[in-house]
């Protein structure tokens, strides 16, 4: 089976993906940075008992694995693939992840919070995957009550996550409206409307790639509707942008964009040797010639899974060796060449 | 753009200096940044600067070091945090801990998060103790909620209440704010209890 991002949503490849993230502890434990190994282990134990049938609520197979008997390149991996986040990548006591086949449902338990739900689905689909947390997060509140304050809600490590507990993400494709001199302006209006944009990979002009992530500010005050939405429509709003700006190359720069986009596939399909910089560089112009109907592949594909593909930590996996710094360049191409799809005849 | 001096690196670090009005840019890389002097600024190079304790210091206190000195000593009786600890970490010790710090952090709360109380789904199920006692778990229920209620927000039983008490109230949340800014905390536990008072009898 695969994994959610291979698949591809229609409507359109700007908006890359989406993400719901809840965070939730039980009131029974301090909060995992004031617990001794023991409760941590303990604590585990319990959840993991009592979390057993997960599948049994959406039909998904989960795996479960002690993230403190994991190789480091594993849970690498699952950082790159954005399942972990650094502070469970580097969590010494145990912890624990129930991961569902496609990758596309998660809980980590014992992280920063005791449990943090997350979700995955190509497009704008907060709304999906906002149920899907929703009926989850009941779920797991019937088995394990949940610290809450009638005036702080649902109590997290960390002041920032107060409230509903919950992040909704979106990631854009922004090739074009990153470049635009008033970029740093939207930027800006976007956190008066309560929404916060980053680069997915860095700041400015190091985000190679383009790829923005749009997610709220605040936690604290806003019904998990109400959060779900603005961020919908902020994303909404990023992606009309981005085609109108885009629209208006297409007319004054056919050919020169049509170019990019077939050069971008050359090297990425022939290239011996190819940078994690490059690689995003190109596939990056290569996704906006696509989208844009300047080029078309002969099968539906998700050049997002590529982007995840080439990073470190799965180039290893995929090579099933260790690689050197050297070798990296030279296996990220070979990945690059068997997994791009051919073009398309027009 | 390569670093203009060793040649070699990246240059990330883009440095302007103005003497006497002639303006002169360089592009370096961070490790020889580093090895330049900068003053003041060497801190931020070295990563001592702590960038990412900029919301700790928002969450925290004024400069008056008196102050801190008495509310950095108070410490949460569940697991031992101390409001100095929550400071330095931007972080929670355990659900506990939102109720005894409650009465440092509710403004800066509104600041960080543009509100002070919670709009939007409550756990569906109750905790099995409370389901189990069910006198006790109203009594926890109160204690839990630590919290003096803020000025300002709106409570929903308003209607309910005569407008004598209501305005009793209003003059006791005010009274608490004030003994909080005045650091009389025990005026303000006072306060805060009469206010409770007030409010379950209505």
């Amino acid at each position: 089976m695969g994994r959610w991002y291979d698949s591809v949503d229609n409507k359109s490849s700007n908006i890359v993906y989406s993400r719901i993230r809840l965070a939730r502890n039980w009131d029974e434990y301090t909060f995992p940075s004031r617990m001794t190994r023991e409760q941590c282990g303990e604590m585990l134990e319990r959840m993991k008992d009592g979390l057993k049938d997960l599948g049994s609520l959406d039909g998904k197979e989960y795996r479960y694995g002690q993230l403190d008997e994991m190789q480091d390149l594993e849970k690498l991996a699952l950082r790159e693939r954005r399942i972990l986040n650094l502070s469970a990548v580097n969590k010494k006591e145990p912890a624990g992840l129930f991961l569902s086949e496609d990758e596309g449902s998660s809980l980590v338990l014992g992280g920063d919070d005791h449990i943090r739900m997350q979700f995955l689905a190509s497009g704008l689909k907060l709304d999906e995957l906002w149920h899907q947390a929703d009926v989850m997060d009941d779920y797991v509140n019937e088995r394990f009550s949940y610290a809450f304050d009638e005036k702080y809600g649902y109590l997290t490590s960390f002041p920032t996550n107060v409230g509903t507990g919950l992040r909704a993400c979106v990631v854009l494709h922004l090739p074009t409206l990153s470049q635009v001199r008033k970029f740093q302006s939207i930027v800006g209006d976007m956190s008066r409307f309560g929404t916060a944009i980053r680069g997915l990979y860095g700041e400015g002009s190091d985000n190679y790639g383009s790829l923005y992530e749009i997610s709220n500010q605040r936690t604290l005050g806003q019904s998990e509707r109400e959060i779900v939405e603005l961020v919908t429509k902020a994303a909404a709003q990023l992606n009309n942008q981005e085609m109108r700006v885009r629209n208006a190359t297409l007319n004054t720069q056919r050919l020169e964009r049509e170019d990019e986009a077939y050069k971008s596939y050359g090297v990425l399909k022939y290239a011996r040797k190819i940078s994690e910089k490059d690689a995003r560089i190109f596939i990056s112009q290569l996704m906006a010639g696509e989208e844009d109907g300047l080029m078309k592949l002969d099968k539906k594909y998700s050049l997002y899974s590529l982007i995840i593909g080439i990073k470190p930590a799965n180039l290893n996996l995929w090579a099933k060796r260790p690689l050197d710094k050297d070798e990296m360049d030279a296996v990220r191409a070979a990945y690059l060449r068997q997994n791009l799809p051919e073009i398309a005849d027009k | 753009m390569l670093c203009e001096r060793c040649k070699i690196r990246e240059a990330n670090i883009k440095y302007t200096e103005i003497i006497n009005g002639i303006k002169t840019e360089h592009n370096l890389c961070s490790h020889c940044a580093r090895e330049m002097d900068f003053g003041q600024y060497a801190a931020i190079l070295d990563g001592e600067f702590p960038l990412g304790k900029l919301l700790s210091g928002l969450l925290g206190l004024e400069d008056d070091e008196e102050e801190t000195d008495v509310r950095g000593k108070v410490v949460c009786p569940t697991c031992g945090t101390s409001f100095d600890d929550f400071v330095e970490n931007s972080r929670f010790g355990c659900p506990d801990c939102y109720g005894v710090f409650d009465l440092f952090i509710n403004d800066k709360m509104k600041q960080l998060q543009g509100s002070e109380s919670h709009k939007g789904k409550h756990p569906k199920f109750r905790s099995t103790f409370e389901k189990e006692h069910p006198d006790v778990s109203r009594a926890k229920g109160e204690d839990g909620q630590e919290a003096p209620d803020i000025p300002e927000a709106k409570q929903p039983g308003d209607g309910t209440r005569s407008a004598a008490v209501n305005k009793q109230i209003r003059e006791l949340e005010s009274r608490l704010k004030d003994a909080i800014e005045q650091e009389e905390y025990e005026l303000a536990a006072q306060c805060r209890d009469q206010i409770r008072e007030l409010k379950k009898e209505a």
